[in-house]
Protein backbone atom coordinates (compact mmCIF):
# COMPACT_ATOMS: atom_id res chain seq x y z
CA UNK A 1 0.00 0.00 0.00
CA UNK A 2 2.45 2.82 0.74
CA UNK A 3 4.77 1.53 -2.27
CA UNK A 4 1.62 2.41 -4.22
CA UNK A 5 1.29 5.84 -2.54
CA UNK A 6 5.25 6.58 -3.42
CA UNK A 7 4.59 5.35 -6.30
CA UNK A 8 1.70 7.66 -7.73
CA UNK A 9 3.00 10.50 -5.51
CA UNK A 10 6.30 10.30 -7.73
CA UNK A 11 4.67 9.84 -10.94
CA UNK A 12 2.47 12.84 -10.23
CA UNK A 13 5.36 14.93 -9.18
CA UNK A 14 7.31 14.52 -12.01
CA UNK A 15 4.44 15.22 -14.34
CA UNK A 16 3.79 18.31 -12.66
CA UNK A 17 7.70 19.34 -11.44
CA UNK A 18 7.76 22.33 -13.33
CA UNK A 19 5.51 24.07 -10.80
CA UNK A 20 8.43 23.42 -8.32
CA UNK A 21 11.10 24.95 -11.09
CA UNK A 22 9.08 27.80 -11.16
CA UNK A 23 9.18 28.50 -7.82
CA UNK A 24 12.79 27.84 -7.09
CA UNK A 25 13.74 30.01 -10.32
CA UNK A 26 11.94 32.97 -8.64
CA UNK A 27 13.32 32.39 -4.92
CA UNK A 28 16.65 31.29 -5.11
CA UNK A 29 19.82 32.12 -7.55
CA UNK A 30 22.33 29.38 -8.50
CA UNK A 31 21.83 25.62 -9.20
CA UNK A 32 22.91 24.65 -5.70
CA UNK A 33 20.16 26.64 -4.33
CA UNK A 34 17.28 25.69 -6.62
CA UNK A 35 18.12 21.73 -6.04
CA UNK A 36 18.07 22.56 -2.49
CA UNK A 37 14.95 24.06 -2.11
CA UNK A 38 13.82 21.64 -5.15
CA UNK A 39 14.22 18.78 -2.84
CA UNK A 40 12.66 20.69 0.92
CA UNK A 41 9.61 21.18 -1.67
CA UNK A 42 9.39 17.21 -3.26
CA UNK A 43 9.95 16.05 1.16
CA UNK A 44 7.18 18.22 2.50
CA UNK A 45 4.62 17.60 -0.76
CA UNK A 46 5.69 13.59 0.48
CA UNK A 47 4.69 15.01 4.03
CA UNK A 48 1.43 15.97 3.29
CA UNK A 49 0.59 13.85 0.49
CA UNK A 50 -1.62 11.38 2.54
CA UNK A 51 -4.40 14.30 3.29
CA UNK A 52 -4.06 14.86 -0.39
CA UNK A 53 -7.54 13.38 -1.51
CA UNK A 54 -7.91 14.44 -4.96
CA UNK A 55 -10.91 16.23 -4.48
CA UNK A 56 -8.71 19.14 -6.09
CA UNK A 57 -6.10 18.50 -8.72
CA UNK A 58 -2.38 17.50 -7.73
CA UNK A 59 -1.28 20.56 -9.57
CA UNK A 60 -3.59 23.17 -7.78
CA UNK A 61 -2.61 21.17 -4.40
CA UNK A 62 0.84 20.89 -5.02
CA UNK A 63 0.88 24.73 -6.01
CA UNK A 64 -0.45 25.38 -1.82
CA UNK A 65 2.24 23.23 -0.35
CA UNK A 66 5.15 24.25 -2.38
CA UNK A 67 4.72 28.19 -2.32
CA UNK A 68 4.43 27.88 1.55
CA UNK A 69 7.53 25.80 1.88
CA UNK A 70 9.32 28.82 -0.11
CA UNK A 71 8.26 31.19 2.06
CA UNK A 72 7.74 30.08 5.14
CA UNK A 73 9.43 26.85 6.02
CA UNK A 74 12.66 27.28 3.90
CA UNK A 75 15.25 28.27 6.37
CA UNK A 76 17.94 29.37 3.75
CA UNK A 77 18.21 32.77 2.49
CA UNK A 78 17.40 34.59 -0.48
CA UNK A 79 18.15 37.70 -0.30
CA UNK A 80 22.09 37.63 -1.77
CA UNK A 81 21.76 37.23 -5.35
CA UNK A 82 24.34 37.73 -7.06
CA UNK A 83 24.28 39.69 -10.90
CA UNK A 84 25.87 37.17 -12.66
CA UNK A 85 22.58 34.55 -11.73
CA UNK A 86 20.44 36.55 -14.13
CA UNK A 87 22.70 35.04 -16.99
CA UNK A 88 20.34 32.20 -16.83
CA UNK A 89 18.03 34.51 -17.85
CA UNK A 90 19.01 34.18 -21.84
CA UNK A 91 18.54 30.45 -22.76
CA UNK A 92 15.22 30.44 -23.22
CA UNK A 93 14.93 33.57 -26.38
CA UNK A 94 17.33 31.80 -27.96
CA UNK A 95 15.18 29.47 -29.84
CA UNK A 96 12.89 31.87 -30.68
CA UNK A 97 13.09 34.74 -33.08
CA UNK A 98 15.87 36.33 -31.54
CA UNK A 99 14.68 40.05 -30.47
CA UNK A 100 17.23 41.76 -28.47
CA UNK A 101 15.08 44.50 -27.32
CA UNK A 102 12.89 42.39 -25.62
CA UNK A 103 15.34 39.66 -24.23
CA UNK A 104 16.65 42.85 -22.32
CA UNK A 105 13.87 44.37 -20.83
CA UNK A 106 12.51 40.92 -19.71
CA UNK A 107 15.84 40.46 -17.95
CA UNK A 108 15.52 43.65 -16.40
CA UNK A 109 11.77 42.53 -15.40
CA UNK A 110 13.82 39.42 -13.64
CA UNK A 111 16.07 41.73 -12.00
CA UNK A 112 13.43 43.81 -10.72
CA UNK A 113 11.82 41.25 -9.49
CA UNK A 114 14.20 39.84 -7.92
CA UNK A 115 14.32 42.86 -5.70
CA UNK A 116 10.94 42.06 -4.36
CA UNK A 117 10.21 40.36 -0.97
CA UNK A 118 9.23 36.84 -0.32
CA UNK A 119 5.58 37.92 -0.01
CA UNK A 120 5.53 39.94 -3.06
CA UNK A 121 7.02 37.68 -5.27
CA UNK A 122 4.58 34.81 -4.27
CA UNK A 123 1.49 37.33 -6.05
CA UNK A 124 3.94 38.18 -8.94
CA UNK A 125 4.09 33.82 -9.18
CA UNK A 126 0.91 33.64 -8.84
CA UNK A 127 0.16 36.22 -11.40
CA UNK A 128 2.22 35.08 -13.63
CA UNK A 129 0.61 31.80 -13.76
CA UNK A 130 -2.58 33.70 -14.24
CA UNK A 131 -4.54 32.51 -11.14
CA UNK A 132 -7.36 34.36 -10.31
CA UNK A 133 -8.07 36.75 -6.95
CA UNK A 134 -9.85 34.14 -5.35
CA UNK A 135 -6.77 32.02 -5.52
CA UNK A 136 -4.24 34.69 -4.28
CA UNK A 137 -6.26 35.89 -1.54
CA UNK A 138 -7.23 31.69 -0.30
CA UNK A 139 -3.44 30.64 -0.83
CA UNK A 140 -1.97 33.50 0.80
CA UNK A 141 -4.46 34.30 3.98
CA UNK A 142 -5.15 37.51 2.75
CA UNK A 143 -8.75 39.35 1.37
CA UNK A 144 -9.51 39.36 -1.88
CA UNK A 145 -8.98 43.35 -1.80
CA UNK A 146 -6.22 43.54 -0.26
CA UNK A 147 -4.52 41.41 -2.83
CA UNK A 148 -5.91 43.34 -5.60
CA UNK A 149 -4.41 46.28 -3.56
CA UNK A 150 -1.10 45.28 -3.41
CA UNK A 151 -0.88 43.76 -6.48
CA UNK A 152 -1.10 46.79 -7.99
CA UNK A 153 1.20 48.53 -5.26
CA UNK A 154 3.81 45.43 -6.17
CA UNK A 155 3.11 46.85 -10.05
CA UNK A 156 3.71 50.46 -9.03
CA UNK A 157 7.03 49.11 -7.58
CA UNK A 158 8.58 47.25 -9.99
CA UNK A 159 8.22 50.68 -12.41
CA UNK A 160 10.11 52.26 -9.77
CA UNK A 161 12.74 49.96 -9.79
CA UNK A 162 12.92 49.92 -13.90
CA UNK A 163 12.62 53.58 -14.18
CA UNK A 164 14.46 55.37 -10.99
CA UNK B 1 1.85 47.02 -16.62
CA UNK B 2 2.87 45.72 -20.40
CA UNK B 3 5.94 44.76 -18.94
CA UNK B 4 4.62 42.29 -16.70
CA UNK B 5 2.77 40.81 -19.40
CA UNK B 6 6.05 40.67 -21.22
CA UNK B 7 7.37 38.69 -18.12
CA UNK B 8 4.12 36.56 -18.38
CA UNK B 9 4.80 35.28 -21.93
CA UNK B 10 8.74 35.01 -21.26
CA UNK B 11 7.58 32.88 -18.25
CA UNK B 12 5.44 30.27 -20.37
CA UNK B 13 7.95 29.43 -22.94
CA UNK B 14 10.70 28.97 -20.01
CA UNK B 15 8.50 26.28 -18.67
CA UNK B 16 10.54 23.82 -21.59
CA UNK B 17 13.59 25.19 -20.65
CA UNK B 18 14.06 23.37 -16.94
CA UNK B 19 16.06 20.30 -16.31
CA UNK B 20 14.06 17.76 -15.74
CA UNK B 21 14.41 15.68 -12.65
CA UNK B 22 13.80 11.59 -13.21
CA UNK B 23 11.68 9.55 -10.93
CA UNK B 24 14.57 8.01 -9.61
CA UNK B 25 15.80 11.18 -8.26
CA UNK B 26 12.69 12.17 -7.07
CA UNK B 27 12.88 8.41 -4.97
CA UNK B 28 16.21 9.73 -3.86
CA UNK B 29 14.72 12.44 -2.66
CA UNK B 30 11.99 11.05 -0.54
CA UNK B 31 14.10 9.75 1.76
CA UNK B 32 16.60 12.83 1.98
CA UNK B 33 15.92 14.55 5.97
CA UNK B 34 13.73 17.74 5.80
CA UNK B 35 15.46 20.75 6.99
CA UNK B 36 12.77 23.07 7.62
CA UNK B 37 12.40 25.70 10.23
CA UNK B 38 9.15 23.22 11.71
CA UNK B 39 11.43 20.02 11.84
CA UNK B 40 13.84 22.82 14.05
CA UNK B 41 11.72 23.57 16.13
CA UNK B 42 10.69 20.68 17.27
CA UNK B 43 14.08 19.70 17.87
CA UNK B 44 15.20 22.44 19.74
CA UNK B 45 12.08 22.57 22.22
CA UNK B 46 12.34 18.57 22.62
CA UNK B 47 15.77 19.65 24.07
CA UNK B 48 14.49 22.69 26.03
CA UNK B 49 11.77 20.19 27.91
CA UNK B 50 14.39 17.84 28.61
CA UNK B 51 16.90 19.96 29.75
CA UNK B 52 14.47 21.64 32.34
CA UNK B 53 13.80 18.58 33.62
CA UNK B 54 16.97 17.10 34.03
CA UNK B 55 18.10 20.74 36.17
CA UNK B 56 14.82 19.98 38.28
CA UNK B 57 15.73 16.34 38.80
CA UNK B 58 19.33 17.33 39.84
CA UNK B 59 18.15 19.68 42.29
CA UNK B 60 15.85 17.14 44.02
CA UNK B 61 18.69 14.80 45.58
CA UNK B 62 18.26 13.40 48.88
CA UNK B 63 20.72 16.04 50.50
CA UNK B 64 17.73 18.74 49.22
CA UNK B 65 15.13 17.03 50.88
CA UNK B 66 16.60 16.96 54.24
CA UNK B 67 17.38 20.29 54.16
CA UNK B 68 13.64 21.03 53.26
CA UNK B 69 12.83 18.77 56.07
CA UNK B 70 15.33 20.82 58.43
CA UNK B 71 13.35 23.96 56.99
CA UNK B 72 9.70 22.26 57.85
CA UNK B 73 8.52 23.18 54.73
CA UNK B 74 8.49 19.73 52.77
CA UNK B 75 4.98 19.10 52.56
CA UNK B 76 4.74 22.93 51.10
CA UNK B 77 7.22 21.54 48.80
CA UNK B 78 5.94 18.30 47.83
CA UNK B 79 2.59 20.29 46.62
CA UNK B 80 4.50 23.37 44.43
CA UNK B 81 6.58 20.11 42.80
CA UNK B 82 3.00 18.85 42.05
CA UNK B 83 1.38 21.42 40.74
CA UNK B 84 4.93 22.04 38.47
CA UNK B 85 4.81 18.95 37.23
CA UNK B 86 0.76 19.25 35.93
CA UNK B 87 1.95 22.69 34.35
CA UNK B 88 4.81 21.13 32.69
CA UNK B 89 2.58 18.49 31.29
CA UNK B 90 -0.23 20.80 30.32
CA UNK B 91 2.76 22.90 28.14
CA UNK B 92 4.23 19.91 26.45
CA UNK B 93 -0.08 19.40 25.44
CA UNK B 94 -0.67 22.61 24.04
CA UNK B 95 2.73 22.28 22.93
CA UNK B 96 2.25 19.16 20.72
CA UNK B 97 -1.37 20.15 20.16
CA UNK B 98 0.05 23.56 18.01
CA UNK B 99 3.09 21.24 16.47
CA UNK B 100 0.37 19.15 15.42
CA UNK B 101 -1.91 22.04 14.06
CA UNK B 102 1.15 22.89 11.42
CA UNK B 103 -0.13 22.52 7.88
CA UNK B 104 1.38 23.19 5.03
CA UNK B 105 -2.20 22.88 3.47
CA UNK B 106 -3.00 26.18 5.40
CA UNK B 107 -2.62 29.12 3.95
CA UNK B 108 0.54 30.93 4.04
CA UNK B 109 -0.79 33.70 6.66
CA UNK B 110 -2.43 30.72 9.01
CA UNK B 111 0.85 28.20 8.91
CA UNK B 112 2.76 31.44 9.56
CA UNK B 113 0.78 31.59 12.70
CA UNK B 114 0.76 28.29 13.57
CA UNK B 115 4.45 28.17 13.60
CA UNK B 116 5.02 31.53 15.61
CA UNK B 117 2.29 29.89 18.51
CA UNK B 118 3.96 26.59 18.51
CA UNK B 119 7.05 28.64 19.36
CA UNK B 120 5.28 31.31 21.64
CA UNK B 121 4.57 27.75 23.80
CA UNK B 122 7.97 26.81 24.24
CA UNK B 123 8.71 30.54 24.90
CA UNK B 124 6.23 30.75 27.48
CA UNK B 125 7.89 27.06 28.79
CA UNK B 126 11.15 29.31 29.60
CA UNK B 127 9.39 32.17 31.15
CA UNK B 128 7.31 29.98 33.44
CA UNK B 129 10.97 27.83 34.18
CA UNK B 130 12.87 31.08 34.61
CA UNK B 131 9.52 32.68 37.14
CA UNK B 132 9.89 29.16 39.37
CA UNK B 133 13.66 29.62 39.68
CA UNK B 134 13.25 33.29 40.78
CA UNK B 135 10.82 31.81 43.08
CA UNK B 136 13.22 29.07 44.57
CA UNK B 137 15.30 31.81 45.02
CA UNK B 138 13.61 34.01 47.08
CA UNK B 139 12.14 31.68 49.28
CA UNK B 140 15.71 29.89 49.40
CA UNK B 141 16.96 33.22 50.47
CA UNK B 142 13.63 33.74 53.35
CA UNK B 143 13.99 30.36 54.84
CA UNK B 144 18.13 30.45 55.52
CA UNK B 145 17.43 33.72 57.18
CA UNK B 146 14.54 32.30 59.19
CA UNK B 147 16.15 28.67 59.48
CA UNK B 148 19.86 28.03 58.60
CA UNK B 149 21.68 28.25 62.50
CA UNK B 150 24.78 30.12 60.75
CA UNK B 151 22.28 32.56 59.03
CA UNK B 152 20.70 33.40 62.30
CA UNK B 153 23.71 33.43 64.24
CA UNK B 154 25.52 35.54 61.46
CA UNK B 155 22.34 37.45 61.55
CA UNK B 156 22.21 38.80 65.26
CA UNK B 157 25.88 39.31 64.75
CA UNK B 158 24.42 42.22 62.50
CA UNK B 159 21.61 43.29 64.69
CA UNK B 160 24.12 43.93 67.90
CA UNK B 161 26.36 45.97 65.88
CA UNK B 162 23.65 47.75 64.30
CA UNK B 163 24.55 46.87 60.73
CA UNK B 164 21.20 44.89 60.40
CA UNK B 165 19.20 46.91 57.40
CA UNK B 166 22.65 47.14 55.56
CA UNK B 167 23.05 43.53 55.92
CA UNK B 168 19.75 42.82 54.49
CA UNK B 169 20.19 45.11 51.90
CA UNK B 170 23.09 43.63 50.78
CA UNK B 171 21.81 40.26 50.67
CA UNK B 172 18.85 41.29 48.61
CA UNK B 173 20.69 43.40 45.99
CA UNK B 174 23.09 40.15 45.33
CA UNK B 175 20.12 37.98 44.88
CA UNK B 176 18.63 40.38 42.43
CA UNK B 177 21.78 40.67 40.88
CA UNK B 178 22.11 36.84 40.41
CA UNK B 179 18.77 36.63 39.36
CA UNK B 180 18.56 39.12 36.88
CA UNK B 181 22.41 37.73 35.32
CA UNK B 182 20.47 34.42 35.02
CA UNK B 183 17.20 35.98 33.25
CA UNK B 184 19.65 38.08 31.31
CA UNK B 185 21.96 34.93 29.91
CA UNK B 186 18.47 32.88 29.35
CA UNK B 187 17.14 35.50 27.54
CA UNK B 188 20.30 36.55 24.86
CA UNK B 189 20.31 33.08 24.25
CA UNK B 190 17.06 32.94 22.98
CA UNK B 191 17.22 35.82 21.63
CA UNK B 192 19.99 34.49 19.26
CA UNK B 193 18.67 30.96 18.65
CA UNK B 194 15.27 31.82 17.65
CA UNK B 195 16.26 34.86 16.46
CA UNK B 196 18.30 32.91 13.50
CA UNK B 197 15.82 30.81 13.05
CA UNK B 198 12.90 32.62 12.19
CA UNK B 199 14.31 36.12 10.97
CA UNK B 200 12.66 34.77 7.73
CA UNK B 201 9.62 33.99 8.87
CA UNK B 202 8.86 36.87 11.32
CA UNK B 203 9.72 39.36 8.17
CA UNK B 204 7.01 37.40 5.99
CA UNK B 205 5.01 37.18 8.59
CA UNK B 206 4.56 41.39 9.38
CA UNK B 207 4.57 41.66 5.54
CA UNK B 208 1.53 39.87 5.22
CA UNK B 209 -0.20 41.28 8.21
CA UNK B 210 0.79 44.58 6.85
CA UNK B 211 -1.26 43.78 3.61
CA UNK B 212 -4.49 42.89 5.87
CA UNK B 213 -3.63 46.59 7.17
Amino acid sequence: MSQDLEQSFVKQLKENQNIIHKICRLYTSGEDAHKDLFQEITIQLWKAFPKFRGESKFSTWAYRVALNTAITLYRKSTRSIATSSFDTTNHFIKQEEYNYEEEEQIKLMYQAVYQLNDIEKALVFMYLEDKDYEEISETLGISQVNARVKMNRIKTKLKKILNP
Amino acid sequence: MEELDLLKKAWKKEERSFDQVSEKDIYGMLHQKSSSIVKWILIISIVEFAFWNVIAFLFSDEKYQDKLQSYGIEDFMLVVNVINYVIVVGFIYVFYKNYRSISTLDSTSKLMQSIVSTRRTVQNYIWYNLFIITLTIVISIVMMFSHNPDMISLMNKQVAEGHESVFICFCVVISLLFIAVIIGVFWLFYKLLYGILLKKLFANYKELKKIEL
